[in-house]
């Protein structure tokens, strides 16, 4: 069984960026010199990732506004909409408004991804996207659709861009999902829910394809989870007690939040490496995916570093065992 | 105006600094920008005297003409200056001292250490901090700010002071969760944070209110902007209100904002001291949703409380019309179903906001207060 390690969703911003992103509001900076401070900064972040053989990378999203922006940016139907809290975070968003049933704009988004810095080959590089569960369930929909046909056609949409990404040379794709495990979906919406998943495993096809769900418990939507057409599921360890994965199909997938990203206090990685074998050894996976239970954007920059050292020894320590890289 | 009136208004959080104040504070000479501004609001708002010699010497950059002291003291004169003459009952100084509400308060306390910077939203961050160890204080703070704030206003002063549970929800917990056994499971941070709550509360906040109050401060507003963070933990928010407050008599209230109000039900009922919810609304209030129709919560509780009803969207440049601050108070004191119950005030701090925007949206929430009241009383 293999163990992989990478992060799992947008890295801080550097306190250079801080400096420099809010003199950019305050018009002391020129959007050029922040576009070569965030190239330099993903520059320095992909060797982080690489020192500490994280893969793929991500190149920490740094630029992403929300995990809706750049779609409620680009693709027709959509305004930004108000300031919204995510999640229970002290973090907003910017809530989607969909007026209209939406359709993308092909090839809007390529420049929000990793490969678009050339340091990062798209096959090492993780696309990170917005699961059709949660981006319809944390947008306000007055498009007139349906909840479930909103999934439907977000499952699609999302798909068409997987194919283009494809297209580009990227294989590994990540959908967040924290709404699947902090509003479970039942009857439709779940099936409507799996159904998109098809679609977006089809456009995976030979690629890898991670549903992470994190700020939640994932216990109770695990019979879900588990029907999900997916290289992976991720839960968050932080919220999830091991012993609940032992409810997951066998020979499955599984991706493990096992560090939080809510504390600076680090990991001792003998005990968070004891969680996962714990859940390990009553889910049998086929697969080891490790990450932090939740995006790391929520720590100070020097402190998410911290955590990906204790990623990394967390890994070093399951990865013999369970005979991986 | 007495505060019997109907409509009464408030301020309900900190002001963007003056270009001038932040330059000041640096021992910078002016810019000409700054320079401007500094004239244009003396002008408007007459807050320091242009014939004194300190001041003269501040605005043609002689070095070291005044102290950085010197100017935080005139930022705050400012702050009163353009709150009153906005037409506000309720003022305080824009909390021109304080760096931010979260920062501000920790850096008075010990136990705490800043780490960094954290995204809120867009290009907007905050300085977040982690206890290493027991929350402490040496000595109560903000005094020589609510006194200056009580020296220099004719209206009446809202103190402003970051809630416990805020102050815990915005910090990295290391020190209590290090204390717990197996802290990486969920009862254990549980524990963790309860015991971090009380802590702030008891030994930091509860003595800097209960010295507030010796000096002469009346109105008080907690500030708990995370309180529907996590709304299983609205009981943590009461007993830390409560633990803030115990024993100590002023008209206190809390500010909650971006948070779904009703989940915090019942548990905020508990909150006994409390006597005014100051709650956003205006960013939420849309042509097909109606923001206020939510207070209808209240009714449904039993909660007669005052609302420091949030009538100004403090994220949007676009300035609201005295008819539409007009219209969301009546249709708040028409849910309500008691018009007396009514402060009115912006969403949050207006610190997001440009000096003169924010100044037109506050002109415009007092002049559609004062039509309001005009269409409920008939008193001006």
């Amino acid at each position: 069984m293999e163990v992989h390690a990478s992060l799992t969703g947008p890295f801080p911003r550097s306190e250079a960026i801080v400096r420099a992103t809010r003199d950019l509001d305050r018009g002391r900076a020129t959007p050029e010199a922040v576009d070569r401070l965030y190239r330099a900064t993903e520059d320095e972040l992909l060797q982080v990732e690489g020192r500490h053989s994280l893969e793929p990378r991500t190149g920490g999203y740094l630029r992403w506004a929300d995990l809706f922006r750049p779609f409620a940016s680009n693709w027709s139907g959509f305004e930004v909409g108000p300031v919204t809290r995510w999640f229970e975070t002290n973090t907003f968003y910017r809530q989607p408004i969909l007026h209209a049933p939406p359709e993308r704009v092909a090839g809007s988004l390529l420049p929000w991804f990793p490969a678009a810095n050339p340091a990062l080959p798209a096959r090492h590089a993780k696309v990170i996207l917005p699961g059709p569960y949660t981006f319809a369930g944390m947008l306000d929909n007055r498009s007139g659709e349906t909840s479930e046909a909103l999934i439907h056609r977000l499952g699609r949409l999302l798909a068409a861009e997987v194919t283009e990404l494809r297209g580009q040379g990227y294989e590994t794709f990540q959908f967040q999902e924290p709404l699947l495990v902090t509003r479970p979906p039942s009857g439709p919406a779940a099936e409507s829910t799996i159904a998109a998943y098809r679609s977006l495993g089809d456009a995976v096809g030979g690629g890898t394809s991670l549903v992470w769900t994190f700020f939640g418990d994932a216990g109770p939507a695990l019979p879900l989870l588990g029907r999900l057409p997916v290289s992976a599921v991720g839960v968050d360890l932080a919220e999830t007690e091991p012993t609940a994965l032992a409810g997951f199909p066998p020979g499955r997938g599984i991706g493990f939040g096992c560090l939080d990203p809510r504390t600076t206090l680090l990991e001792e990685p003998t005990e968070a490496a004891a969680r996962v074998t714990a859940a390990c050894d009553l889910a049998r996976p086929s697969g080891v995916w490790l990450g932090p239970g939740a995006p790391l954007d929520l720590l100070p920059w020097d402190a998410a570093v911290r955590k990906i050292s204790a990623l990394t020894a967390t890994r070093d320590l399951l990865a013999p065992k369970r005979g991986g890289a | 105006m007495s505060a019997v009136e109907l409509f009464p208004t408030q301020e309900i959080g900190s002001l963007a600094r003056p270009l001038w104040q932040l330059q000041g504070q640096r021992s910078a000479p002016l810019s000409p920008a700054a320079r401007a501004e500094f004239e244009r609001w003396n002008e408007r708002l007459q807050f320091a005297d242009p014939a004194d010699p300190k001041v003269r010497g501040f605005l043609e950059g002689s070095a070291g003409a005044v102290s950085a002291a010197l100017v935080r003291d005139w930022g705050a004169q400012f702050a009163i200056r353009y709150l009153e003459s906005a037409g506000l009952t309720r003022v305080y100084d824009g909390e021109a001292r304080r760096v931010e509400m979260y920062e501000h308060a920790v850096r008075q306390m010990g136990g705490f250490e800043l780490l960094g910077h954290v995204r809120s939203f867009d290009n907007k961050y905050y300085l977040k901090g982690a206890v290493t160890s027991e929350v402490r204080l040496e000595r109560p703070y903000d005094l020589e700010e609510f006194t200056f704030v009580k020296e220099h206003t004719h209206a009446t002063p809202k103190l402003p002071v970051t809630g416990p549970y805020t102050i815990v929800d915005w910090s990295f917990n290391e020190y209590y969760l290090r204390r717990q056994a197996g802290w990486m499971g969920r009862e254990a941070r549980q524990r963790a944070r309860r015991e971090f709550v009380v802590d702030v509360a008891r030994k930091a906040i509860r003595p800097t209110l209960a010295a507030m109050i010796e000096r002469g401060c009346r109105v008080i507003q907690v500030d708990e902007p995370a309180a529907g963070t996590h709304p299983q933990e609205a009981d943590l928010v009461v007993e830390g209100f409560n633990a803030a407050t115990e024993g100590l008599d002023a008209e206190f209230s809390m500010h909650i904002c971006f948070s779904d109000y009703r989940s915090l039900f019942p548990a905020l009922l508990e909150a006994k001291r409390c006597r005014q919810w100051a709650w956003e609304f205006a960013n939420r209030d849309t042509e097909d949703h109606d923001a206020y129709a939510m207070l209808s919560l209240l009714r449904e509780f039993g909660d007669s409380r005052q609302v420091g009803l949030g009538v100004l969207d403090v994220h949007r440049d676009a300035v609201e019309t005295p008819e539409k601050v007009q219209d969301r108070i009546e249709r708040a004191a028409k849910v309500l179903g008691d018009p007396s119950r009514i402060w009115v005030n912006p969403d949050c701090g207006l610190r997001t906001r440009s000096l003169e925007v924010a100044y037109q949206k506050l002109q415009s929430m007092v002049e559609g207060a004062r039509r309001a009241r005009v269409a409920h009383s008939g008193a001006a």
